[in-house]
C-alpha cells in the first residue's frame, strides 16, 4: 500500500512545530506531524516525577509570545490566559532584604531604594534605555537573516522597516544598541547599579540557559534576547493559567481544526533523500511516509546528521554542523513538597512569582569557573518558582511542586561520568540552599528529581540538553545561526527545513522560529 | 617667563603614533612640533638603558604590524629601521616542548610528533587566516564612518566595504565573522587537537586584553596579531635592531629630516581652546605653543578627559569617553642576566631562545591566570610572552651576560587594596617563580629585575591605566566607535584638535597605522 504525498511533514510536537504545521493547515496545504513521545509540547510539556506530582518539564514561566503567532491562528486573550501578577520576579537576600520587581515601576523603585539610593534613582532610566534598545532588535526578531554575501539592493530595501525605530529614537539608538550588544554583564551594568544584589540578578539574565559566565562578551546579547518585550518590566516572567502545558495543548488544538494529522509515540527515524531532495520519512516502526515538503522541529544535529544521515552531507556542510555549540548548562530540579513553602520574608499571596538566587555577578561567575574547569556549579545560580500554584494539576490535595533552574550543570564532567550518586549530591546542595531562605524545606520533602543537560538530551531529543537548540551567543546570532550558510530556515536539502529554536531569532517559548520560517517558505 | 611660536601643528605625545604623523604632515610641508613628556622619544615604544651595560625594550618589545606603506613612504630603512627575524615559538612544557619556526616543513614535523591531526590542520590553518588578514586590511584602512550621521562619503565607504565582503570567498566570510564573535579557545578547538598548540595559539587572543582565552572575543585580539606584514611576509614576527626605541628613532629621524621639530621634556598640561576651536597647546612650565591643528597622540581619556575641559566638550561626549573601557591587564618584567636560562625539556642553548618562549601549557593555565586577576589579583601562575633580546643583538647586554623581557598577564590595574612595592615585587617573585617550573636555573642568573606594574605603566608612560593598547580591543570598541561614534574619524568635537593615538581605529600594536590614517584625512580636510 502506498502512503499519501503530504505536502509537509512536521518532524517533532515541539512548540514551534505546532504553530508551523497550524500556520501551513490555514494554508490549505496537508500536514502530517509526528511526535516520538506520547504527549506533545516537547520543551512545554510536563511529566511526572514522583508518583502523584508532575513537573514542568523546562520552562515554568514565559517571557513573551510573538504576537504574529496569536494573530494568525485567531488565538484569543482567553486561549491563552497570562496571570499578571503584581510582582513578577524576587531576588532573594540571606537577610531577608529582598529586591521586589513589581509590574507598577514605582514600587520596583521603592523596594531597590532599601538598598540603594542610586541604583533607585536609575532604575526607570535604565528600563527605558533597555526598550529602547530592544524596539531595534523587535523588527530584526521578525525577518530571515539575510544572506550577506548575497545580499542584493532588493534585500536591502526590503530590510528597510528595521529602521523605523529611528523615528522615535534617532539615530543614536542605533549606535547604542551596536555598542550595547557585543558586552558582557558586567560592562552594562558597571555604567549603571552598584547594588550588588541588583546586579547580580541583571546578570542571571544574561547567562540564562548559558554556558558561560557574565564576565563573557555578549552576554548583553542574551540578556536582551530574554527580554526583548519585557517592556520596562525588565527580568518579565508571566505564567500562564493551566501551566506552560496549556500552550501545546492550545496549539495543538488549532493544529488539528485546520486539519493537522498529529501522530504521537511515531518516532521518525530517517528522512529519505532521493536525488538531493527529501520526499519522506521512515518510522521507527518501519512505516515510511510521503511529503513534499519537510519541516523540522528538531537540532541541527538531531535533523542533518542523525536523520538525513552522512550519505547526504557534504563535507564543508558537515563540518560546519559539527562546530555548531550546543552546551547545555542548565539542570531543573523538582521537589513534591507536602505543603506551601515558606519563603522567608515573602508573604504568602506574594508567593505566586520567580524567584531567584542570585547575590552578586561574582557568585555567578564563580559558579561559571568550576564549569570551565569541567565540574559543575557548587554555587549555582538557582530560579526557582511553585509550578503547582499556577498548575494546581500538578499535585494533589494541599502537596505543592518547586521546580528549580540550577546553572550552571553541564553536559559532561571532565574526570568523571554523569550517576546517580553526583545527582543526589546536586539534590542535596540545593536543598541545603534552598533550605537557607526556605523555612523548615528539607523537612517538607516528599521525593525529589533532577534531570541534567545529559538527560534531557534522551529524554527531549535535545543534542547536548541544550534548551535553545545551540547557545545564544554573539557567533551564533542572526545570519550565523544556526551556521553561516544555513541561516535562512533552510538547509542544504532544498525541500527540508527547520523551525527549531536552533533557528534565529533563537530559543523561548515564543512560536518567532516558526512563523518566521513559514513567511520564508511560502514567500 | 612663556614663549610664543607658531607652528601648523602641534603633536602632544611623541610615542610612535605621534611620530608617524609629524612625519607624514612634515613630509607634506607643514611646520610641525612634536612635544614630548618625558626624556625618551617613543612613548611606549622606548628602549631605555635601565641598568648599566643592560638595554630594554622596557615595554613594547616586538614588532610585527608595522605597516609596510608606512615604511615604504617614511623611509624608514634608511633611517636605520632593521629589523632581525624572530621566528620562532617555543612552549615549554614540563616534560616535553612545542616548538614552532617559520620553517613549514620542521614545524609540521614538530607537530605531527604531538598530534597527526592537528600538523594537516596547521598548514591549512597559516594561509587561511593569512586570507582572513588580507580580507581585513581594507577595513582596517578605511576611516572608520560616522555611525550616527554618516556623509555620502561615509556612505560610500561603507558601500565599498560591503562590497569588498560580498566579493570574499565564502570560507574566508565564514571564518571573518567567526574570528570577529567567537572566543580563541571555541574557534582553535574547531581546528585542533594538542592542548599546548591550542593555547599558544589562543595566547595571542588575550595579549592586552582583560579576558581569558574562553571568553568570546578573544578571537578577535588573535587576529588583530595575525595582520602584521614586515617586508609584506605575513605574520612575521620581528625585533628591532638596538630594540623598539631604535624603531621610534628612526621613524623621528625620518620625521626631522622632513622638517619635524621634536621637544623632549615638554609635557603638555592643556590644550588652550578659543571660541571651540583649538589654537595652541599650554606646557606644565608654563610655555606657550600656538598652532592651526593640534594632535594628540595620547589615550582618549588623557586626549579629552585632562587635556581639555570637560565644559568645552557636549556631554554626551564625555559620557563615551569615561565610558570607554581601557583596564590594564598585563605587566613586564625586564630581567638583566648573567647567562641562558636552561629549559628543562630542551636544555642548552639553541634555536628555541631566538625567538618568542610564551609560558602557555594549557589553556586552564591561562584561565586560572584570568581568573586571579578577574577577583582583584595578579596571577599566581601568570602566563608570559617572553624573548631575549641579547640573543639576537647582543649589543643589547654586555658581553656574556644577556638580557629576557617578560610580557606577563595577568595584572589588573585595580588590585585589591592598590599596589605597592610589596605587591610588586610579589608580582616579580610570582613571574620569576612560574619561570623557574620550566627553566630552574633561573633563580641564580638574575642580575637586575625591573618589575612594571600596570600602574607603573600609566605614570612612566602615560598609558591610562596601564593598557597597553589604549583602549581595550572589543567589538564594540572597534572601528565606528573607536574611541567613541561620531568621532571615530580622528576628529573631535572641538574645531582643528585631533587624535592619533592607538584608541582610535585600527588600534593599539606598534602599527603606525592611526598616525598615518590620522595625517591623511587631516591632509584631506585642511
Amino acid at each position: 500500500m502506498v502512503n499519501k504525498k503530504y505536502d509537509y511533514i512536521v518532524i517533532g510536537g515541539g512548540l514551534n512545530s505546532l504553530i508551523a504545521a497550524a500556520l501551513l493547515a490555514k494554508k490549505k496545504k496537508s500536514v502530517m506531524l509526528f511526535e516520538s513521545n506520547d504527549s506533545l509540547g516537547g520543551m512545554a510539556s510536563t511529566s511526572e516525577f514522583s508518583p502523584g506530582f508532575r513537573c514542568n518539564l523546562v520552562y515554568d514561566y514565559i517571557k513573551w509570545l510573538d504576537e504574529r503567532v496569536l494573530k494568525e491562528l485567531n488565538i484569543k486573550k482567553d486561549d491563552i490566559e497570562l496571570i499578571i501578577n503584581d510582582i513578577y520576579r524576587v531576588s532573594l537576600d540571606l537577610d531577608g532584604n529582598h529586591i521586589f520587581f513589581h509590574r507598577n515601576n514605582k514600587k520596583t523603585i521603592e523596594s531597590i531604594s532599601k538598598i540603594s539610593k542610586s541604583d533607585a534613582d536609575k532604575w526607570n532610566d535604565f528600563t527605558l534605555f533597555i526598550s529602547k534598545i530592544s524596539s531595534f532588535l523587535k523588527p530584526l526578531y521578525k525577518i530571515t537573516p539575510p544572506n550577506i554575501q548575497k545580499m542584493g539592493l532588493r534585500d536591502a530595501i526590503s530590510m528597510k522597516n528595521l529602521l523605523n525605530p529611528i523615528l522615535s529614537h534617532g539615530t543614536r539608538g542605533i549606535a547604542d544598541i551596536l555598542r550595547t550588544l557585543p558586552m558582557m554583564m558586567p560592562e552594562l551594568l558597571d555604567e549603571w547599579f552598584e547594588s550588588k544584589l541588583l546586579r547580580g540578578t541583571l546578570a542571571a539574565s544574561g547567562i540564562h540557559h548559558l554556558n558561560q559566565g557574565p564576565y563573557s562578551a555578549a552576554t548583553v546579547l542574551n540578556f536582551l534576547h530574554h527580554n526583548i518585550y519585557s517592556g520596562i518590566n525588565i527580568l518579565d516572567a508571566k505564567f500562564i493559567r493551566g501551566g506552560t502545558n496549556s500552550l501545546s495543548s492550545v496549539f495543538s488544538k488549532k493544529a488539528k481544526d485546520y486539519g493537522v494529522i498529529i501522530k504521537n509515540n511515531s518516532e521518525v527515524i530517517k528522512i529519505n533523500c532521493n536525488n538531493g531532495n527529501c520526499d519522506g520519512v521512515t518510522l521507527a516502526d518501519g512505516q515510511i511516509f510521503f511529503s513534499k515538503n519537510i519541516i523540522s522541529g528538531l537540532d541541527q544535529e538531531n535533523t542533518c546528521i542523525k536523520l538525513l544521515g552522512n550519505e547526504n552531507l557534504y563535507p564543508n556542510v558537515r563540518t560546519q554542523l559539527n562546530n555548531i555549540k550546543y552546551r547545555g548548562s542548565t539542570a531543573r530540579l523538582h521537589f513534591a513538597l507536602k505543603s506551601l513553602p515558606k519563603i522567608k520574608g515573602i508573604n504568602d499571596d506574594q508567593i505566586q512569582t520567580v524567584f531567584s538566587i542570585s547575590p552578586s555577578i561574582n557568585y555567578l561567575e564563580k559558579a561559571y569557573d568550576e564549569v570551565k574547569y569541567g565540574n559543575f556549579s557548587s554555587s549555582p545560580y538557582i530560579e526557582f518558582c511553585i509550578s503547582s500554584i499556577t498548575d494546581p494539576s500538578l499535585a494533589k490535595d494541599n502537596n505543592h511542586v518547586l521546580s528549580a533552574s540550577i546553572q550552571y550543570i553541564p553536559y559532561a564532567l571532565k574526570n568523571n561520568k554523569w550517576s546517580d550518586k553526583l545527582k543526589n549530591d546536586i539534590i542535596n546542595n540545593v536543598t541545603s540552599i534552598l533550605d537557607k531562605y526556605i523555612t523548615n524545606f528539607s523537612d517538607d520533602i516528599i521525593d525529589s528529581s533532577i534531570s541534567t543537560p545529559f538527560d534531557f538530551e534522551s529524554t527531549l531529543n535535545n543534542t547536548e540538553g541544550s534548551f535553545n537548540h545551540g547557545e545564544m551567543t554573539l557567533d551564533q546570532f542572526l545570519f550565523m545561526r544556526p551556521t553561516i550558510s544555513s541561516s535562512q530556515y533552510r538547509t542544504h536539502i532544498k525541500n527540508l527545513f527547520i523551525c527549531s529554536p536552533s533557528t534565529h531569532p533563537g530559543g523561548g517559548l515564543h512560536g518567532a522560529n516558526a512563523i518566521n520560517m513559514i513567511n520564508e517558505i511560502t514567500k | 617667563m612663556s614663549k610664543i611660536d607658531k607652528y601648523d601643528v602641534i603633536i602632544i605625545g611623541g610615542g610612535h603614533n605621534g611620530l608617524t604623523a609629524a612625519a607624514y604632515l612634515s613630509k607634506a610641508g607643514k611646520k610641525v612640533l612634536v612635544l614630548e613628556r618625558r626624556h625618551v622619544l617613543g612613548g611606549a615604544a622606548v628602549t631605555e638603558e635601565v641598568f648599566p651595560g643592560f638595554k630594554f625594550s622596557v615595554c613594547s618589545y616586538v614588532v610585527s604590524l608595522l605597516k609596510a606603506n608606512v615604511i615604504r613612504e617614511l623611509m624608514l630603512p634608511r633611517f636605520g629601521l632593521e629589523i632581525l627575524p624572530l621566528e620562532s615559538t617555543f612552549t615549554p612544557l614540563d616534560n616535553d616542548y612545542l616548538f614552532r619556526t617559520s620553517d613549514y616543513d620542521q614545524t609540521y614535523k614538530e607537530i605531527y610528533r604531538h598530534s597527526q591531526k592537528d600538523a594537516e590542520n596547521y598548514m591549512r590553518f597559516g594561509p587561511l587566516m593569512g586570507q582572513v588578514g588580507m580580507a581585513v586590511r581594507p577595513i582596517l584602512e578605511t576611516i572608520a564612518p560616522n555611525a550616527i550621521r554618516p556623509s555620502f562619503k561615509d556612505l560610500m565607504s561603507l558601500k565599498s566595504l560591503f562590497n569588498h565582503v560580498k566579493g570574499l570567498n565564502k570560507e574566508t566570510f565564514e571564518y571573518l565573522c567567526k574570528l570577529m564573535t567567537m572566543s580563541s579557545a571555541d574557534f582553535l578547538d574547531e581546528w585542533f587537537e594538542f592542548e599546548p598548540l591550542k593555547s599558544t595559539m589562543a595566547a595571542s587572543g588575550i595579549i592586552g586584553t582583560f579576558m581569558g582565552p574562553r571568553s568570546p572575543g578573544s578571537a578577535y585580539v588573535m587576529l588583530h596579531h595575525y595582520m602584521g606584514d614586515i617586508d609584506g611576509s605575513f605574520r612575521a614576527w620581528g625585533f628591532q635592531r638596538g630594540g623598539t626605541g631604535e624603531l621610534s628613532m628612526t621613524i623621528a629621524r625620518s620625521a626631522m629630516h622632513f622638517g619635524t621639530k621634536i621637544l623632549t621634556e615638554a609635557a603638555v598640561n592643556k590644550v588652550i581652546v578659543k571660541n571651540g576651536s583649538a589654537i595652541g597647546v599650554a606646557l606644565e612650565n608654563g610655555d606657550e605653543y600656538k598652532s592651526d591643528i593640534v594632535i594628540s597622540g595620547l589615550d582618549p581619556k588623557l586626549t579629552f578627559l585632562k587635556m581639555l575641559d570637560e565644559s568645552d566638550l557636549p556631554e554626551d561626549f564625555v559620557n563615551d569617553i569615561k565610558k570607554f573601557r581601557i583596564r590594564g591587564s598585563s605587566g613586564k618584567v625586564n630581567l638583566a642576566l648573567d647567562g641562558l636560562p636552561n629549559f628543562t625539556s630542551l636544555p642548552g642553548n639553541g634555536p628555541h631562545l631566538r625567538g618568542a618562549i610564551s609560558i602557555s601549557p594549557s589553556y586552564d593555565h591561562l584561565e586560572k591566570a584570568y581568573d586571579d586577576a578577574k577577583y582583584g589579583n595578579f596571577s599566581k601562575e601568570p602566563y608570559m610572552d617572553i624573548i631575549l633580546p641579547s640573543v639576537i643583538d647582543p649589543e643589547m647586554a654586555p658581553p656574556g651576560k644577556h638580557v629576557m623581557s617578560c610580557f606577563v598577564q595577568y595584572a589588573p590595574y585595580n588590585i585589591n587594596g592598590g599596589w605597592d612595592d610589596t605587591k610588586r615585587e610579589a608580582f616579580g617573585d610570582a613571574v620569576v617563580n612560574t619561570l623557574a617550573r620550566f627553566a630552574p636555573n633561573i633563580k641564580d642568573l638574575i642580575l637586575h629585575r625591573q618589575v612594571l606594574t600596570p600602574m607603573d605603566l600609566e605614570k612612566t608612560f602615560g598609558l591610562t591605566e596601564g593598557n597597553i593598547f589604549h583602549g581595550e580591543l572589543t567589538l564594540q570598541q572597534l572601528f565606528s566607535f573607536r574611541p567613541a561614534v561620531k568621532w571615530a574619524d580622528y576628529t573631535t568635537p572641538i574645531k582643528n584638535y585631533f587624535q592619533c593615538g592607538s584608541g582610535t581605529h585600527p588600534g593599539g600594536g606598534v602599527t603606525g597605522s592611526p598616525g598615518e590614517m590620522a595625517a591623511k584625512k587631516i591632509l584631506k580636510i585642511w
